[in-house]
This record gives structure tokens, sequence and C-alpha cells, in this order.
């Protein structure tokens, strides 16, 4: 199943925060989306998952998901949205009770996706006793129970310090090559886009509209090997984004 | 020229003084005791006893603590007590649950919808600040003079706190969260089962902790209907016969009572509350 | 059930007694300057002799400057005065009386309003509904609902008045207590309760207007001295002279009322022109032509002189006692000071 975004525009009141995004997230790839603070980059991704509606323009659905996807259009948020008042297993279990996949059933499911996420050890904990990077495995494990199409991940390693980030970055490439999960990849940090992309939406700042599409040919597993390329390709898009980085650091946030 | 003459004072680093910097930290954290209240509470009652025993305090101001806590025995061992506690707390327990259970509902109510909230919320305003004791007539001829007036007077006095403290409980409910649920295609009832009630769950249960306090600070007004038995009968009883002994009594079995309610939520508290940081 | 430590107060009026009985001798001869004395009244006809003694100077004539403090309820004036707060008060027997007498701080010195046959008085009502049902004479109370402001007042009493008087007692009814005049009228008006007592004039608006039946009065009963004149122990013990003063201007006070409102016929012109003295103070709220009804139909009988029936006194406190309302240990002697007025009986 790919996704194309068709003409996508946005106005909160007389604001207007996008203007006619169009691009294709392709199945089997990670498009990541980066842009300055502020442009609208969440907003789009909202629109992406169907928890928004943008004022113009639509998101497409090109072929049916897989029929074994409980819930194609998955979201990872940036903080993590675990129920605090349920264990590791319990908020796993939250996302399979509403298809009526309990008992047995569910115990295996939630098994399979502990251990793909190395958590295993932790299904009775509750998300107070976790570190940020273990909550976020626990918020991917929870994605990857429902089978998702495509996983939409709003800047998920933000709220993470340097070292965790480049643990689960390391995470989240080790199960593209097993899975080759689709993703949409919200981020602000250009080296996790540089990392994890197929190819990088560069958005410019408000209103956001597409500045550039750059694809990164060099297979995700091997691009810690090629630090001078990745470093290129880093230097590229700073490029790109320094002027728009600059005014949009200058804007009032609700001018 | 002085300078001149005292090149001396231009201190070099090695003749400086050596002292550790000033401590200004501290103070502005007291800790709880587990010894300071009962000293206190001891040193209070012995004036207070000895107060009534030289004379100082006159029995029409304040009887002795002995002979509140004689009362009390006599309360005890008459079998009145078990009377009148079984009264009030049957009252307590109806009107406060009564009074719970319709609060959650209209407060649940006014979290979730629009048109409820601006019916609700305005309405709430209004009636809550009304002392339920002023609408006592009115309650004896909707209600009677019977259980029915009194239960009445507990629940409308526990609703609107609670209709309250649940709107607002939902309103602090993490809208991440509920985002999440949709995201994963939660229907509307678990996401108000499963997120928005365990997320509210804190604001409840300290509105649980003020509406029991009020429902015993009404139980006063509620038993002045009519009332053979109840604790706040008895001190109805014993303030028109002057009996302070027996006043100062059943204000503190009403004190003991809000000490267990207190006890009992803050139990609640820690197991249901346990998975907050 | 009521023990208290008295040494302090024993103690005290001793000291005062002799203090008491210094200053008398050495105010035998001197040029008195006025006494100063506070009286806690409530806004009823039945205080009238205060409003009237005070208004006719009675109270200057026997040195006395009087202020006059308005209550709400008759228990606050006891306590009043028990505090020391004021010096005179009217009250009805209560429970709460009993016991601040019992500590020793006030005590009954005369009396004040009596049921009398021919009088207005404290009226007997039941609901209409149970009056269908039956309720017709005081003797059928047995097994009925009875509303009263509180345990330990005087609708309290009066049921027991009734129970006695017909062979059985306040266990045989159901009594409510719903601490305030108007729940007593609203619950009898909705027939909540079956029956209760009230004073005449309010009595007359309920039966009037339908909203209740008499079957009797309270007078028919028997004896009863409804309320008396108190003050504090201390102002018994070491103001003798002063409170003598007071109870002389007072009982002029009673002749005034007596005279006039007793007999509401024999001189029109005196009667309006003391309704127009005690409308200053009752009613103050409604114009002079709506309250003067009422003050007319509440000339209830008040005591000639001051004068109290101690045996009255002594059967209500023995039957206030039975049912533990008041404190065992309290005395007739220790309740009443004779020495300020008569008695009857």
């Amino acid at each position: 199943m790919d996704l194309k975004l068709d003409g996508i525009s946005h106005a909160y009141d007389a604001t207007r925060v996008l203007n006619n995004i169009d691009f294709t997230i392709k199945a089997g790839q990670i498009i990541c989306i980066i842009g300055p603070s502020g442009c609208g980059k969440s907003t789009l991704l909202r629109f992406i998952g169907g928890l928004e509606r943008p004022t113009e323009g639509q998101v497409l659905q090109i072929g049916d998901p897989p029929a074994e996807s409980l819930n194609p259009l998955t979201y990872i948020f940036q903080d993590f949205a675990l129920l605090p008042w349920r264990t590791v297993r319990g908020n796993i279990s939250l996302v399979l009770e509403d298809h009526g996949i309990r008992g047995t059933e569910a115990d295996t499911i939630i098994n399979d996706v502990l251990a793909r996420t190395k958590l295993s050890d932790f299904g009775a904990a509750l998300p107070k006793q976790l570190s940020g990077g273990m909550k976020q495995r626990v918020a991917i494990a929870r994605a990857l129970a429902v089978k998702p199409a495509c996983l939409l991940m709003d800047e998920p390693l933000s709220a993470l310090d340097s070292q965790t980030r480049e643990l689960l970055m390391d995470d989240l490439v080790d199960l593209w090559l097993k899975e080759k999960y689709t993703a949409c990849y919200v981020t602000h940090n250009l080296n996790e886009a540089v990392r994890l992309g197929h190819r990088v939406v560069v958005l410019s700042r408000r209103p956001g509209q597409v500045r550039d599409i750059v694809d990164i040919d060099i297979p995700l597993e091997d691009r810690l090997k090629h630090p001078a390329l990745l470093q290129e390709k880093q230097d590229y898009l700073w490029n790109l984004m320094r002027e728009e980085a600059r005014a949009a650091d200058l804007e009032l946030l609700d001018a | 020229m002085p300078d001149l003459d005292t090149p001396t004072t231009v201190q070099t680093p090695s003749a400086a003084a050596v002292k550790p910097v000033p401590y200004r930290g501290g103070g502005f954290a007291p800790r709880p005791s587990r010894l300071v209240a009962p000293i206190f509470f001891v040193l209070l009652f012995s004036l207070w006893e000895a107060g009534s025993r030289f004379g100082w305090i006159s029995p029409i101001v304040l009887p002795a603590p002995s002979e509140a806590f004689q009362a009390f025995m006599d309360l005890v061992n008459s079998g009145q007590l078990v009377l009148h506690l079984e009264a009030s707390l049957m009252r307590l327990a109806l009107g406060w649950v009564g009074g719970t259970v319709l609060g959650l509902a209209v407060g649940l109510a006014a979290g979730l919808f629009t048109l409820a909230r601006g019916g609700i919320v305005p309405f709430v305003a209004a009636f809550f600040p009304i002392p339920k004791i002023a609408l006592l007539p009115v309650f004896i001829i909707w209600f009677g003079i019977g259980e029915e007036s009194k239960v009445a007077t507990i629940l409308f006095g526990t609703f609107f706190p609670t209709v309250i403290a649940v709107y607002g409980g939902v309103d602090n409910v993490d809208r991440g969260l509920i985002r999440m649920g949709q995201s994963f295609n939660l229907g509307w009832w678990s996401i108000v089962r499963k997120i928005i009630l365990p997320g509210a769950l804190p604001a409840l249960l300290s509105g649980f902790r003020i509406s029991a306090s009020i429902a015993i600070i009404l139980l006063v007004a509620a038993e002045m209907i009519g009332a053979e038995y109840g604790i706040g009968a008895y001190i109805l009883l014993a303030g028109n016969l002057m009996a302070m002994d027996q006043l100062v009594a059943g204000v503190a079995i009403l004190s003991l009572l809000g000490l267990s309610v207190s006890w009992l939520i803050g139990r609640a508290e820690k197991i249901f509350l346990r998975w907050r940081a | 059930m009521l023990k208290f430590n008295l040494g302090a107060m024993t103690r005290r009026s001793l000291f005062g007694a002799l203090a008491g009985a210094v200053l008398a001798s050495g105010f035998a001869g001197a040029a008195q300057a006025d006494d100063k004395i506070t009286i806690g009244a409530l806004r009823f006809t039945s205080h009238a002799p205060s409003f009237i003694a005070y208004e006719k100077g009675y109270f200057k004539e026997e040195g006395l400057d009087v202020e006059l403090k308005f209550f709400q309820a008759a228990q606050p004036v006891a306590v009043a005065i028990a505090s020391g707060d004021i010096d005179f008060g009217v009250t009805a027997m209560t429970g709460g009386f009993f016991s601040l007498a019992d500590k020793g701080a006030v005590k009954v010195i005369g009396g004040m309003m009596a049921e009398k046959q021919g009088f207005p008085g404290n009226v007997i009502l039941a609901s209409n509904a149970a009056y269908d049902a039956g309720l017709t004479t005081p003797a059928d109370l047995k097994g009925k609902s009875w509303a009263m402001t509180q345990q330990g007042s005087s609708f309290h009493y009066m049921a027991g008045l009734i129970a006695e008087k017909n062979g059985f007692t306040t266990a045989d009814m159901q009594l409510k207590a719903l601490q305030k005049v108007g729940a007593m009228i609203g619950a009898l008006k909705s027939g909540q309760v079956d029956a209760m007592a009230i004073v005449p004039h309010i009595a007359a608006g309920l039966v009037k207007g339908g909203a209740a039946k008499e079957i009797g009065r309270v007078q028919n009963l028997g004896d009863y001295q409804v309320t008396t004149i108190f003050t504090s122990t201390r102002n018994t013990e070491e103001k003798q002279d002063m409170v003598k003063r007071f109870m002389r201007a007072y009982s002029k006070g009673i002749a005034d009322y007596l005279a006039v409102m007793g007999d509401q016929k024999k001189d029109p012109a005196a009667t309006e022109a003391m309704v127009d003295l005690i409308h200053k103070y009752v009613y103050t709220d409604r114009p002079r032509e709506k309250a003067a009804p009422s003050i007319k139909a509440g000339a209830v009988y008040l005591s000639e002189g001051a004068a109290l029936n101690t045996k009255d006194i002594a059967a209500q406190l023995a039957w206030f006692q039975k049912n533990n309302l008041a404190p065992a240990s309290l005395t007739l002697e220790k309740l009443v000071d004779t020495n300020f007025a008569d008695t009857t009986n």
C-alpha cells in the first residue's frame, strides 16, 4: 500500500500553515520529513494518519493494506503516549482489546513484539519504572502489535538523550532490515534523517512548502560505513534549511 | 598619604584567609514527623484538663477532656453509640454514594460533551454555593421528614463538588493519550473507560476527599430534621441541653469519622494511583 | 450524665455573697448613680413588659439605666446571661436552661407567661389529614407524631403534659425535632406530622386559613408556668438590691400590660396606644394595621407581680429529669431564688 499526498494546504484561522504539499510514500520505504520548527511537519503527519483534516487536498491510499493489518496507519509519538496506569503488557494489550484479541492469542502477539523490541523481561513493569529509551521501545512494540502498513513517527527520538537516540536508531534500522516496514518519519534532526531516510522531504518555513525531495541511495545497513557521504548529504540538507531555520527562529510564535 | 604608607593592605593570594563559603541553603522544607503530633496532642489535652481541674476554665465555657471522655464512655456503655453510628453511617453512605454516582455521570457529561458542559457548568456554579441548610424547609416539603430528606441533604452536598472534580479531572487528562487511543482506532467507550476515567482518577480521589468531608459537615444539618438517632442529632441535643461534655464527645466522634474517611481515601490513593511517578 | 467540677463555682459564689453583703451595706446611705443593666429581649408580644417599663420610664424611676439587647431565640439569652454579657432575660424552662442552672450560672427569679383559662394561650393543632382520620382531641394523640423544635424544648414538654394528662407517655408518641417553628408549621401543613402546639396568634392564622384544625388548648391541661424571668446567680448574690429594683419596675410593666391587654375591650384607646408602643419593638417589618391583630391576638397571660408558680416549676423539673433532659443533680433551690417575687401554690 502506498500513500499519496495530493495538494495538501492548511490554515488555522487566518494563518496559513501548509501550502500545496505533494509527495508519495512508497511501500517498504522510510520517508523523512524535515523542516524548521513551526513549519507544520507534525500537522502534516496528523493528516496522513487521519487524526486531522486539511482545509484543502487529500491523502490517498493506493492499494489495500495487507489483510492481517489491524491498524494500517499507526503512530509512534514523541512523548511515547503510554498509559501510566497500565504495565508494559497492558499497554500493548490495550490496542488489541478493541479488536477482540484477548487471552492466549493476545499473549502470543505481546510476547512476539516484546521479543522483537528486546523487552521480554519488562512485561510487568509500569511506565514510571522505565527509562525514556525503553518507553519508546514499548511504544514501538505496541505499534508492531497491530501490524501496521505504515508507521507514522512524530519525532520519536526527540525526547531522548543522544546516546539513547543512537541506540534506538540502530534498533530501528535493524527492525527495518528484518521487516521492511513503511514509515513516515518526522524530525528536525538532520542526522536522523540521513541515517534512516530512503527519501528526505525538506519543508520550508511557515507556510510549509516542499523545498526539495532528496533521495539517499546508500542502503540503510551500510550508512555508518560511509560517514563522508552521509556528512555530504547532511551538509546539503543543512544548506537548504539554514536560512529557513534562521528566519523561523525570529518569528513570533503566535504571529 | 596613607595609601602609600600601607602597601601591606594589598593582599596577595597566598596571604588570603581560607574559609568555607557561607551556607545559605536549607529551610523551607518541613518534614513530616511521627513524634511531634502525639506530643503536641498530649500537651494540649494535659493543659486543657489541668485548666478545667484548677478552675481556670469554667465548665460553662468548656468541659474537661475527661468529662467529655466520660460522656463518650456513657454513650458506648449504654449501647447508644451503635444506634447513633448506624443511623449516621447509613445516611452518609446513601447520600455520598448517591451524590457521587450522579456527580460522576453529570461531571463526565460536562467533561465530554459541549452541549452538556454549556448547561451544567453555570448550573453548578449557581447551585454549589447555596448552603444546603437554607434549603432544609424546602427539603421537608419535597422529601418529608423521614430518611429521604436527610439523605437528600447529604446527596446535594456531595453532588456539586463531585461534578466539579470530575469534569476538571477529565479536562486534565493528557490529550496526547486520547489522540493515541484514536490513532489505534479504539472505540469511543473504550477511550472513556480505559483512558479518560483512569486519567481522571487522581482528580476524582481528591474530589472524594472533599465530598466526603462535606458529607460529614452536612450530617449535623441533615439530622436537624426529625432525627431520633445519629451523631448529628446527638450533637444537636447536647447543644440544646447545654451538655458541653456530650457536645465535645459528639464533635470528637465526627472528627474521628473524618480521620477514618481521610485514611481510607489515602489507602485508595496508594492502591489505585501507584502508577503515579 | 452531667458531672461538673463545681469547686471553682462554689468558691466564687461564696466570695460573691460576701462581697455582695459588703457592697449592699456600703451603698445604703450614699446617693446612687444609675446602675447600668442589659435586658435580653425577643421581639414577641409576650416580652411586652420589658418594652412598657422601658418606654414609660419605670426602670429610670428605680435608678436603672437599661439597654435592650435583642435575640432571635431564648437559648442564646440564657447563654449570654451565663457569660455575664447581659443581666436579665425571659425564657421557657428548657433542657439547656436547666443545664446552665445546674452549673450555677443562672437563677429563676420570677414568673412571666402562664397558661390561664380565659386568656389566649398555646393551641394544640392537628393536621387536616390526621383530623379527618379521627384525631380530634388531645387524648387521641397516643401513637401520633408530634412536631417540636428540639428535644428539651417547651414544645417537647407540652407533649409530655398532654401525655401525662391522658394516661400515656411521650414514648407512645413519635416526636419529631424540626429545629424551627417554620419547619414545624410546614410539616403540619403538609401532613408530615399529625399535631403540634403553637402560640395563639399563629394558631389562629393556621386554623382560619384552613391549614390545620384546633383540637385543644394547653391551658385546659392544668397549671403551666410557660416562661420565667431569670438573671445570673452572681446578680442574685452580689446585687440583690439592683435585682429587687428591676423586679419592681418590671412588675409595673406587667401590671400595665395586664390592665390594658388583658381586657382589650375595656378601653380601646388605651389598647391602641399600647399596641403602638409594642409595635415599636414587635413586627417592626409590618405596617401597623397588619401588626395590630397579631399583637392583640398574642396577648397571652403574664403572672401578676411576676409571681412564680414554684410548684409547677418543680413539676417541670421533675419531668425533664425523668426524661433525661435535665441534670439529675439540679434541685429547685439551685434553680430558683424566691427572694425577688411572690410565689403561688
